[in-house]
């Protein structure tokens, strides 16, 4: 009887486990079951009600491949052949013939593309260093640089694609690097192919633009406060409230010259971080030119006003508490007030002290800001001279994400082609990421009349409309290099090294696998393949009832328990449930089948033979354990294989193989066994029919 | 109610004309697949565009033809799914980036300016994809026969693994023949080798191996309860005491197999043909193929000791001959 409690706490304990994992699959359904009942504006506000439980269901629920969904796959390979041409330092016509060649001989080989027109060139009578390289360079540190070059791009061609991608507002896009220079993008539910081709396959533009002017940005989203509540008539004095105070902003501007100042600013934001408990991990980040940094008191000035603004940033996001700490007026004002009175300071939060316009955003108030930007009541008040761009990177707070909406200029100061190279490193002195840009001799007398004219503003870069970091100038930078330090991590710094490239040389890809499913065939096909395949179960199930009576029935049961681990692991793990993952749950099924008929008539034939119940059972149990024990481990065996060997459809059918066997041995072996063992000692007279 | 119970069927003693059955389904089938290329390669595997459209009203045919003609794909490919709303057009054309498709639409809106229609699917697969995916599942399949063969190589004799493996070959050679020949003889079915025909012969392979070695555990059992019996009778008992089990299990997945393919849809069909066949050559082989391999073994190792213990008395008796002498 120990035993047997064991095994029924394990069993409980496995279907509630499932059913856990589970649960979310079935909400996502229901919510959306209730959306699409809605229409208009109804819908908008059930997203808006709902955007916590919808997002969280959408994140945890079992996945749907493309096939079965609808959507679009596309495989991106780096078009090698354009790099080359484009990283050439002469380009000649024979150097494009050569190209040309290449590229048609690379359709059909897997030989790597730098290979081949390795020997194209040879056969020419050339070699690298005719186009590439210094003088200096020997033809081997040509071809490691080349190589080099084509490997980053593939990152490159990531993050363009990740950052289009999000801004496209696919839910769930897939974004996955495949070897050394093919991107697989996934993106469900999309309907319209040429548009995503198009952003898919376009170049990247990286532009470098003016963030607005703090407190010209602030007016413009109080106006748009203003708009939103619909009351023109607001008091000027709750108004100011929400101002940010100029003399913040003057400390900010003295910050770099005076260090006591900073000192004691930075005591006093202590005392507020201790108030609340804020994280963030965003930092603000500085350019200044790079001889600068050579500069040890001007070095530790920065470093210190970063360490400063970095606190800045942590003590702060919510304009409420800052608002009643500095105005008493406000601090009258409840909750409930306060989001009547300032719906957008509610959902934009400023932090008053750092100085600046940049807006934070909860994650689940995103797509509001951007309903709101869009209205056309508000497009009317916002300046034709600013836009707004979101932050490529976002910090948790409040156990949320939190997205930076910033006001940049509209019209860039300059493009991002002029950039020619672009390192992170380490800076030694204080051990802090950073990275540096170098420009070509154009770019940089523009670079030095725009930071010259902007000192202690800040730049935003911004790649594909994405602000990607937003730094403070300190000086004016004549030889084109610049620095950019304030980076919170290695990674960040290691980005913004591949944003500011794709710049100096965009990584052009090509469409080389294109599938898209109508969201109505996906339907047709998973509505078709599922009320035929519950049809297929119902009816085995019925058989089985019918053939091994009792025996049949528990055996039944052992399946759908089987189907809801299968599941349950599939979504706990975010595995994908595809059409080929489909065919392994029907050969696991039929598995599954098989086994309790090997069980079965084992123990038919110890009756047959005159075995008592008891002893029938346990020897139809043990005689057909080899059995099992060999065709599941075989399958396994095989799926394992396919999984590690096979590709797309292949992993996806021998993973719902894998667990739909591992689940079948747990329910065959312990399962129905202590079923039927529980039935046997309460005196039951089971039949197998 | 028992069906098949204490049957004594003599399997295993014409299992040479069941070699021949075997043998002829496949020459047969092949013979077909090479004359008349008859299991098309789909666009997965072959490379190409394919679009699959749904018409508000019924399309003719022709007049689609003339259009793609007009557009320059001469000689497309075009078929009809079901109804005559639903068309499947294909081209093995590679153009870059998403010229074929454009194309086809630009054509068919050229010639049916009033007609509307929606893009059901797109597929767009690059020649070396093709070749990668290939290559990729051949690789799988060949490990994974591979890994059967030493597993059951430790859990059985060598002869059982080696004769799993065999009648696993057999099962997917039958069923590519079948397939050819079911096509030549129904050209609207089409079945093509496609993803999820591949999905298919994976899983009958899986359903295969799974069925012989139920078979070879009985065979297994029997051979050590009964040791002193003719190789041939012990493996005839074994299969028939596994029968009941063979049949119910291959009838309840046939089953479920066949409401798919009456149900499942266009996308599932070929699927569900295919893994039929699987499950019918797959129980067959368990007995007439990997069982009977390891008869054939077996008899011809004890006739070679036979041979052997006959020589060596033969031996034996001549040298006693010479001391004789």
């Amino acid at each position: 009887m120990k035993k047997n409690l064991s095994r029924i706490i394990t069993t409980i304990v496995l279907i509630i486990l499932s059913l856990y994992f589970l649960y979310p699959t079935y909400k996502d359904y229901t919510l959306n079951k209730e959306l699409s009942g809605l229409s208009g504006q109804d819908s908008v506000e059930f997203v808006d009600r709902n955007n916590k439980e919808l997002i969280s269901a959408r994140d945890k629920r079992l996945k749907l491949g493309l096939d079965l969904k609808g959507g679009m796959y596309v495989v991106l390979d780096v078009d090698v052949v354009k790099l080359l041409e484009d990283m050439a330092g002469k380009k000649d016509e024979q150097l494009s013939g050569i190209l040309a060649e290449v590229k048609e001989i690379s359709k059909n080989s897997d030989e790597l593309i730098l290979e081949t027109f390795k020997i194209k060139l040879r056969e020419k009578g050339l070699n690298l260093k005719n186009y590439y390289g210094e003088i200096r360079d020997s033809e081997a540190d040509i071809e490691s640089k080349l190589t080099k070059e084509i490997d980053n791009s593939l990152d490159r061609a990531v993050e363009i694609v990740r950052n289009r991608v999000d801004q496209y507002g696919v839910a769930e896009p897939q974004i996955q690097k495949i070897g050394n220079s093919r991107i697989i993008v996934e993106l469900p539910g999309v309907s319209n192919p040429e548009e995503v081709r198009k952003l898919l396959e376009g170049t990247a533009l990286l532009e470098f633009k003016l963030v607005y002017d703090p407190q010209k940005a602030v007016k413009v989203f109080e106006a748009i406060n203003k708009v939103l509540v619909g009351d023109t008539t607001m008091s000027l004095d709750s108004v100011s409230a929400i101002n940010i105070p100029t003399d913040s902003l003057k400390t900010k501007n003295e910050s770099l010259t005076s260090k006591d100042s900073t000192k004691n600013s930075a005591a006093s934001k202590k005392d507020s971080l201790t108030k609340k408990n804020l994280s963030s991990t965003n930092t603000k980040d500085s350019l200044k030119e790079k001889k600068l940094a050579d500069n040890k008191d001007s070095k530790k000035d920065t470093s210190r006003n970063k360490k400063d603004s970095a606190k800045n940033t942590d003590t702060s996001i919510t304009a409420t508490d800052t608002s009643t700490e500095s105005d008493t007026s406000k601090a009258q004002l409840s909750e409930e007030e306060f989001k009547a009175k300032y719906p957008f300071f509610t959902l934009v939060q400023l932090n008053q002290e750092s100085g600046t316009a940049d807006g934070y955003v909860k994650d689940s108030d995103k797509d509001k800001i951007m309903r709101i930007l869009n209205r056309d009541d508000v497009k009317a008040i916002i300046p034709t001279d600013l836009t707004f761009a979101w932050s490529n990177k976002t910090f948790d707070a409040e156990g949320e994400k939190i997205h930076i909406l910033y006001t940049v200029k509209k019209d860039a100061e300059m493009t991002g082609k002029v950039v020619t190279n672009a390192r992170s490193n380490i800076d030694p002195t204080n051990n802090t990421p950073v990275v540096s840009m170098e420009m070509d001799s154009e770019g940089s007398s523009d670079w030095a009349r725009i930071t010259g004219a902007n000192i202690n503003k800040r730049i935003a870069i911004v790649l594909d409309n994405v602000v990607y970091s937003a730094p403070v100038v300190r000086s004016k930078i004549t030889g084109g290099n610049s620095q950019i330090e304030g980076m919170a991590n290695v990674q960040e710094a290691k980005l913004l090294e591949i944003v500011l490239k794709a710049g100096a040389l965009p990584a052009p890809v090509q469409i080389i696998e294109e599938r898209s499913i109508g969201p109505s065939l996906g339907e047709d096909s998973i509505r078709a393949g599922i009320s035929s395949s519950v049809a297929a179960l119902i009816l085995v199930a019925l058989f089985m009832i019918f053939y091994y009576k009792f025996g049949g029935s528990v055996a039944d049961l052992a399946l759908v328990i089987n189907m809801l681990v299968i599941l349950g692991v599939m979504a706990s793990l975010k595995a994908t449930l595809t059409l080929p993952g489909i065919a392994g749950l029907i050969l696991s099924i039929g598995m599954s089948v098989d086994t309790n008929v090997l069980i079965f008539e084992r123990i038919r034939e110890e009756l047959g033979a005159g075995k008592p119940l008891r002893t029938a059972v346990d020897l139809g149990y043990k005689k057909a354990f080899s059995a099992i024990i060999d065709s599941h481990l075989t399958s396994i065996i095989t799926g394992i294989i396919l999984y590690q060997f096979g590709s797309g459809p292949i992993q996806g059918f021998a993973l719902t193989l894998i667990f739909g066997l591992l689940a079948n041995l747990f329910t065959a072996i312990v399962i129905t066994h202590f079923i039927f063992d529980i039935m046997i000692e309460k005196g039951k007279n089971l039949s197998f029919g | 109610m028992r069906i098949f119970e204490n049957t004594n069927y003599d399997f295993l003693g014409k299992r040479k004309k069941f070699y021949m059955v075997s043998l002829t389904i496949i020459v047969v089938g092949f013979i077909i697949l090479f004359t008349t290329k008859s299991i098309p390669l789909g666009i997965d595997f072959s490379g190409g565009t394919e679009i699959q459209l749904k018409f508000d009203k019924d399309v003719n045919i022709s007049e689609l033809r003339e259009a793609m003609d007009n557009a320059g794909f001469l000689g497309m490919e075009i078929k009809t799914m079901g109804s005559d709303k639903d068309i499947l057009l294909r081209t093995p054309l590679q153009e870059e980036g998403q010229l074929v498709s454009d194309k086809i639409q630009q054509g068919i809106k050229a010639k049916f300016p009033d007609e509307k229609f929606e893009v059901l699917r797109l597929d767009k697969v690059g020649p070396k994809i093709g070749a990668e995916l290939r290559r990729n599942a051949l690789f799988a399949v060949l490990f994974s026969l591979i890994a059967i063969l030493i597993y059951l190589a430790f859990r059985f004799q060598f002869v059982f693994a080696v004769a799993a493996v065999i009648a696993l070959f057999h099962d997917v050679l039958i069923t590519i023949a079948s397939i050819a020949i079911i096509n030549a003889i129904f050209p609207n079915l089409r079945l093509e080798f496609n993803q999820s025909m591949l999905a298919a012969f994976l899983t009958l392979v899986g359903f295969s191996s799974n069925d012989t070695v139920i078979v070879f555990d009985r065979i297994r059992e029997n051979i050590k309860l009964f040791k002193n019996e003719n190789i041939l009778d012990v493996m005839n008992k074994s299969v028939n005491s596994t029968l009941s089990r063979t049949i119910i299990t291959s009838g309840t997945v046939f089953l479920t197999v066949f409401v798919l393919f009456l149900f499942g849809g266009e996308v599932n069909r070929s699927f569900a043909v295919t893994f039929g066949i699987g499950i019918i050559t797959g129980t067959y082989s368990s007995v007439f193929v990997a069982s009977a391999i390891v008869v054939d073994w077996k008899e011809r190792a004890t006739a070679l000791l036979k041979d052997k213990t006959i020589s060596r008395t033969k031996l034996t008796s001549q040298k006693v001959k010479k001391v004789n002498a």
